[in-house]
């Protein structure tokens, strides 16, 4: 298995690396890059935890592999914060205790950051949706949707 | 273990080359079924020693009316589908199914062509498409092969794609006026939900309120998609003034049965068929119904 040279961004730099054909964007992100905010459930999709944002749009980074990605623009947890402060998002996540355990967390923030992209101002039903694919055990939906509603 | 190397490319041409010239080559485009197999190693795949990568050909990325057809490249993911104009216009229940599939980061990344290719007994899209009378087209270095995509299906994961070619476009004939359309399906739960049971009817309803040209497709009811000849027999050239659903849903359920015969779960899925083709009709009929 020949490695494979890929170039792209990742939170705003351009990286350059060689990766095996079998390597996911999880694996490099947390393994090459050291970005351990990215977090690892169930490897088949389901749980969101592993949510990033790839050119605008939130995707499960288990279910890519990073040789696909080459031109291509990656946002991380890491990435939200800027010059030392929080996103917006983040911070209402703290003021709404919309983290428990904080595991699911860095996936639904990427999730409800990606929908606030393309929706500034979501309804509940929209919010939703944009996290049907983000399971959290913990902290309660509840928590979490509100912090959301409060950014818009 | 598995062992490949990775092969990626921008350009069509390129890919079918990659075809041509290397043997036991796996295409990987979203990859949302695909990354599974591979992190489960799962017995679904055939043994391969090439990953080929076609996620980033963009001329395998469109949406175009042509003449009486739209015309859907394989690379359009679910999300685009439902967001496209061009769909919500023409084919809404392909919208409608499209929503129903996985998560908004599932459907981001998934594709029409995969769901296709993929050829899940569950997959979400093909009832529709089956219903729309979809056709595919196939190219390799030799050439273009076109079937509809009933025929292209060949059993549960099992399709016509040969070795060398690709899955390079979507056809499906536009719809007069007088035809209805309705999806109806029922998963465990409404996110994430693995189809559990889905029904697609597609009809013209003439002046006097007869039905014709009626198709009937159910979804993970059967090995694989495929229209119910006796069911759509059974509608065709009733008035929807005077239609027996009770009849026609016991005839769609006993077709499912003789289909498949009995199984640990026919007691579920024979009285659930027959509600989902009476719901389906009730919505088409209430319809046509307004529209007159």
């Amino acid at each position: 298995m020949s490695k494979i040279t890929v170039t792209f961004m990742v939170n705003g730099k351009e990286v350059t690396l060689k990766v095996s054909p079998k390597e996911r964007l999880v694996d490099t992100l947390r393994e090459q890059l050291k970005l351990t905010g990215t977090k690892e459930g169930c490897s088949i999709g389901e749980c969101g935890a592993c949510t990033v944002i790839l050119d605008g749009k939130a995707v499960s980074s288990c279910l890519i592999l990073t040789g696909q990605i080459g031109g291509s623009e990656v946002l991380t947890i890491e990435g939200l914060e800027v010059d030392g402060k929080l996103d917006p998002l983040q911070q209402a996540f703290i003021d709404y205790h919309a983290i428990q355990c904080g595991f699911c967390t860095p996936g639904m923030l990427m999730s409800a950051k990606a929908l606030l992209i393309q929706n500034p101002h979501p309804s509940q039903e929209e919010i939703k949706t944009a996290l049907e694919g983000n399971l959290c055990r913990c902290t309660g939906y509840k928590q979490i949707i509100k912090a959301i509603e409060r950014i818009k | 273990m598995l062992s490949y190397d990775f092969l990626t490319t921008k350009k069509l041409d390129e890919a079918l080359n990659y075809l041509d010239k290397f043997s036991r080559v796996q295409i990987l485009a979203g990859g949302t079924d695909l990354l599974v197999y591979l992190h489960k190693e799962s017995s679904r795949l055939s043994p391969f020693d090439y990953l080929l990568d076609i996620s980033n050909i963009s001329e395998l990325n469109f949406v175009t009316p042509v003449n009486n057809y739209i015309e859907i490249g394989p690379l359009v993911t679910h999300s685009s589908l439902i967001s496209e104009p061009i769909i919500k216009n023409n084919f809404s229940i392909l919208a409608v199914a499209a929503q129903t599939i996985g998560s908004t980061q599932i459907r981001n990344r998934g594709t029409i062509g995969g769901n296709i290719v993929n050829a899940s007994p569950a997959a979400d899209l093909l009832p529709p498409l089956i219903a729309l009378k979809a056709e595919v087209e196939l190219t390799s270095k030799k050439g273009k092969r076109v079937f509809f995509l009933e025929e292209f299906l060949a059993g549960p994961y099992k399709t016509k794609l040969q070795a060398n070619e690709i899955l390079t476009k979507i056809k499906i004939p536009r719809l007069s006026n007088n035809y209805y359309t309705d999806f109806q399906k029922i998963g465990r739960r409404k996110a994430l939900s693995v189809a559990r049971l889905s029904l697609t009817l597609v009809t013209k309803i003439e002046e006097e309120g007869i039905f014709r040209d009626v198709r009937v497709v159910p979804g993970s009811a059967t090995p694989y998609p495929q229209s119910f000849p006796e069911s759509e027999e059974a509608v065709n050239g009733k008035s929807i003034y005077n239609i027996d659903l009770e009849e026609i849903s016991k005839i769609t359920s006993n077709e499912m049965v003789s289909i498949t015969g009995e199984r640990w779960s026919t007691p579920y899925k024979r009285p659930t068929l027959a509600v989902l083709i009476k719901r389906a009709l009730k919505k088409i009929i209430q319809e046509a119904k307004t529209n007159e």
